[in-house]
C-alpha cells in the first residue's frame, strides 16, 4: 500500500510544481483528441443526419457497418493506419507516421462511427414533425436540418462528449501510429502506459489526474454550449 | 393562381398502399374539405399536397407542371407556396414569437418585416399575450392556434389545415374559422382541411370529399342537408323540412343550418316499431355497401338516407335493393349545426 500513498503524494507533487512535462504531454492529448474530435464530428454528424433522414438504397446496410465500427479493436485501426502511413504504404509519401497528425487520423478513424451511430440515434429520437414544419415553412434542407440539431442539441453534445472520450481515453492507434516519442507524439495514455511500464507509479498517475481533468473540462465547456433559453 | 393535383397516386408505407388516388384536384381559390376516418388516409394526402413526401407512384403537379414523383424531389419553391398544419403541430424550439417568425425567417426576411408581421399575426389571431412563452408553457389548443398563424404569417398560396380543430373547444374553434375567412376576405388563398367532424366541413368547406382507406368514397358525408329550422322555443322539438320529409329535432338554433343524421343511429327494420323514436319513416332500399366492419344501407324515404348496420343485421332483415324498409332515429339524435 505503501507504494500507492507514494504515487499519490509524488501525482500532487508533480502537478503542484506544473512539471513541463507532464503539462507538454497534456497539450499534445488535448491537441489530438480535440482535432480528431472535431474531424470525426465533421464527417460523424452529417453522416448519422444522412442515416437517420434519407431512404437510400443501402441504408440498412451503412446502419450495420457503422454500428460494427463502434467495436474495432483500436490496435487494429493502429495497424491498418500504420500500413497506410508507413513508408510502404499507399499515403507513405505524407510522411505523417510517428507524428500527432497520423495519431489523428488513426483517432479520427475510430471517434467517426461514435458520432455518426450516436448522432443518428440522436436525430431519430426527435420528432419527425419537427423537420416537417421546418419544411413546411418553407426552411432549406440544411435549415430544416439544423432545426432538427437545435432540437437534438443535448444528445449531440452527448455525441461530441463520447467522440473526445474515445480519443483523449485511446492508447493503442497512439502507441503503434505515434510512436510514443518523447516531446513529439506522448499522449498522456501512451506516458500513462511507458510510466507504469517503468515503475514510475507516481508520474503515472499524474498523468491519469490531467487526463481526468482534461476531460471533466471538455465536459464542463460542452455543457456549458448547449446554451439555456426555450426548451 | 394555385392549383394542386394528384394523378394517379398510389402512396404505399412498408409495403401497404394507404393512399389510391386515380385523380384528385384542389381547386384555384377553393375551401375543399376532407372528411373521413381515422386511418382513412387524410394525413398522408395532406403530406403529399403538401410536397413533404414523394408519391411512390404517380405525380403531384402544381399550377400544371409536375412538382413531385417518384423520381423527382419536390421542387422547394413550389413547397414555399404551400403550408401545411398537422394535426398535433408541434412548436420549434424558441418562444411563439420565434416560431411565428420561423417562416419569414427561412424566406429570408429583414428583421424590420419579420417583426412587423409577426405583430400583426399575433394580433389578428389573439395570441400577443403569448409571444415570450415558451412551447412548455402552453395548452394543446393553444399550441394549434400557434401553429395556424405560424402558417399564415407566410402568406401561403395554399393552407392545409389537418384536423384544426382536434385541440380546440367550441369557442376556439369558432375562433380559428373566423381568423381564416378574416385572411380570405383580404386576399386569395386556397384551403384545404382534413377533418373527421362533418361539422367542421360544412361549416367551412364549399366541396367536401370524403377519404375511405385511402381511395375516395362516393357515399360519404352522409346524410347531411342544408335546411331552414324554423324559430320557435330551445326546450321543444321542432319540425324541420327536408325536401318532401319532415324530420323532428331537438336544437336551440333557428335559421339556416346543417341537419346531420349520424348513420349509426339508424334503427333499420322491415316493419315500423313501437318505440319512442320520433321520426319513422318507410321506404325502399336502393344500395348497400360494405364499409369497414359495417355495412351502409341507402333507403329512399323520400329523401336518401344512409344508415349503418352489422353484417348480421343485414342477414337476418333479409335487406336487398328494392325491398321495403323503414328507418327510425330519435329527434334528440339528429344533430343541427
Amino acid at each position: 500500500m505503501d507504494f500507492l500513498a507514494e504515487g499519490f503524494r509524488r501525482a500532487l507533487a508533480l502537478l503542484a510544481s506544473g512539471d513541463a512535462e507532464v503539462f507538454g504531454i497534456a497539450l499534445v492529448s488535448f491537441k489530438v483528441a480535440t482535432c480528431a474530435t472535431i474531424a470525426a464530428c465533421l464527417m460523424g454528424i452529417p453522416l448519422g443526419f444522412m442515416l437517420a433522414t434519407r431512404r437510400f438504397w443501402g441504408r440498412r446496410v451503412a446502419l450495420t457497418v457503422v454500428n460494427t465500427a463502434l467495436a474495432f479493436p483500436t490496435v487494429f485501426v493502429g495497424l491498418v493506419i500504420y500500413g497506410l502511413l508507413s513508408r510502404r504504404g499507399p499515403l507513405g509519401g505524407v510522411g505523417w507516421l510517428y507524428t500527432w497528425q497520423g495519431i489523428v487520423v488513426a483517432d479520427t478513424l475510430l471517434a467517426l462511427p461514435i458520432a455518426a451511430a450516436l448522432s443518428a440515434a440522436a436525430v431519430q429520437n426527435v420528432d419527425p414533425r419537427v423537420r416537417r414544419t421546418a419544411l413546411t415553412l418553407g426552411a432549406s434542407s440544411w435549415r430544416a436540418n439544423w432545426t432538427v440539431a437545435r432540437e437534438a442539441r443535448f444528445a449531440l453534445v452527448a455525441v461530441v462528449t463520447a467522440a473526445f472520450g474515445q480519443v483523449v481515453a485511446e492508447v493503442g492507434a497512439a502507441m503503434i501510429v505515434g510512436g510514443n516519442i518523447r516531446g513529439e507524439t506522448r499522449t498522456l495514455t501512451t506516458a500513462v502506459a511507458l510510466a507504469t511500464a517503468q515503475g514510475d507509479f507516481g508520474f503515472a498517475l499524474a498523468l491519469g489526474f490531467v487526463l481526468i481533468t482534461v476531460a471533466l473540462l471538455v465536459n464542463v465547456v460542452l455543457q456549458a454550449l448547449q446554451g439555456h433559453g426555450h426548451a | 393562381m394555385a392549383t394542386l393535383e394528384l394523378r394517379r397516386v398510389r402512396h404505399r408505407y412498408e409495403g401497404r398502399v394507404v393512399l389510391d388516388l386515380p385523380a384528385f384536384t384542389v381547386p384555384d381559390g377553393g375551401k375543399l374539405a376532407i372528411v373521413g376516418h381515422n386511418g382513412s388516409g387524410k394525413s398522408t394526402l395532406l403530406r403529399l399536397l403538401a410536397l413533404l413526401e414523394r408519391p411512390s407512384e404517380g405525380e403531384v403537379l402544381f399550377d400544371g407542371r409536375v412538382t413531385a414523383s417518384p423520381d423527382a424531389r419536390p421542387d422547394a419553391r413550389d413547397r414555399r407556396r404551400v403550408t401545411l398544419v398537422e394535426q398535433r403541430p408541434v412548436l420549434l424550439q424558441g418562444s411563439v414569437r420565434d416560431n411565428l417568425a420561423f417562416g419569414l425567417r427561412a424566406r429570408g426576411a429583414r428583421a424590420i418585416a419579420v417583426d412587423r408581421a409577426v405583430e400583426a399575426v399575433a394580433e389578428r389571431h389573439s395570441l400577443a399575450p403569448l409571444l415570450s412563452r415558451g412551447r412548455r408553457e402552453l395548452s394543446d389548443g393553444e399550441i394549434q392556434r400557434v401553429a395556424v398563424a405560424r402558417a399564415l404569417v407566410v402568406r401561403p398560396d395554399v393552407l392545409l389545415l389537418d384536423e384544426p380543430t382536434s385541440s380546440a373547444d367550441r369557442a376556439a374553434a369558432q375562433a380559428l374559422f373566423h381568423g381564416l375567412q378574416a385572411e380570405l376576405a383580404e386576399r386569395r388563398m386556397t384551403v384545404c382541411l382534413a377533418s373527421h367532424q362533418l361539422e367542421d366541413a360544412y361549416r367551412w368547406a364549399d366541396d367536401i370529399r370524403a377519404l375511405a382507406e385511402g381511395r375516395l368514397s362516393p357515399v360519404t358525408p352522409e346524410n347531411l342537408f342544408r335546411v331552414d329550422v324554423p324559430a320557435g322555443p330551445a326546450d321543444v322539438t321542432k319540425r324541420v323540412r327536408v325536401g318532401p320529409v319532415e324530420i323532428v329535432v331537438m336544437t336551440d338554433r333557428s335559421g339556416p343550418a346543417i341537419l346531420a343524421v349520424p348513420p349509426e343511429d339508424i334503427f333499420v327494420s322491415s316493419a315500423p316499431l313501437v318505440s319512442s323514436a320520433r321520426n319513422v319513416f318507410a321506404g325502399r332500399l336502393t344500395r348497400i355497401s360494405q364499409q369497414r366492419g359495417t355495412v351502409h344501407v341507402v333507403a329512399d324515404i323520400g329523401i336518401e338516407l344512409v344508415a349503418a348496420v352489422t353484417p348480421d343485421a343485414v342477414r337476418e332483415l333479409g335487406l336487398a335493393p328494392g325491398a321495403p324498409v323503414v328507418f327510425a332515429f330519435k329527434a334528440a339524435a339528429v344533430r343541427v349545426f
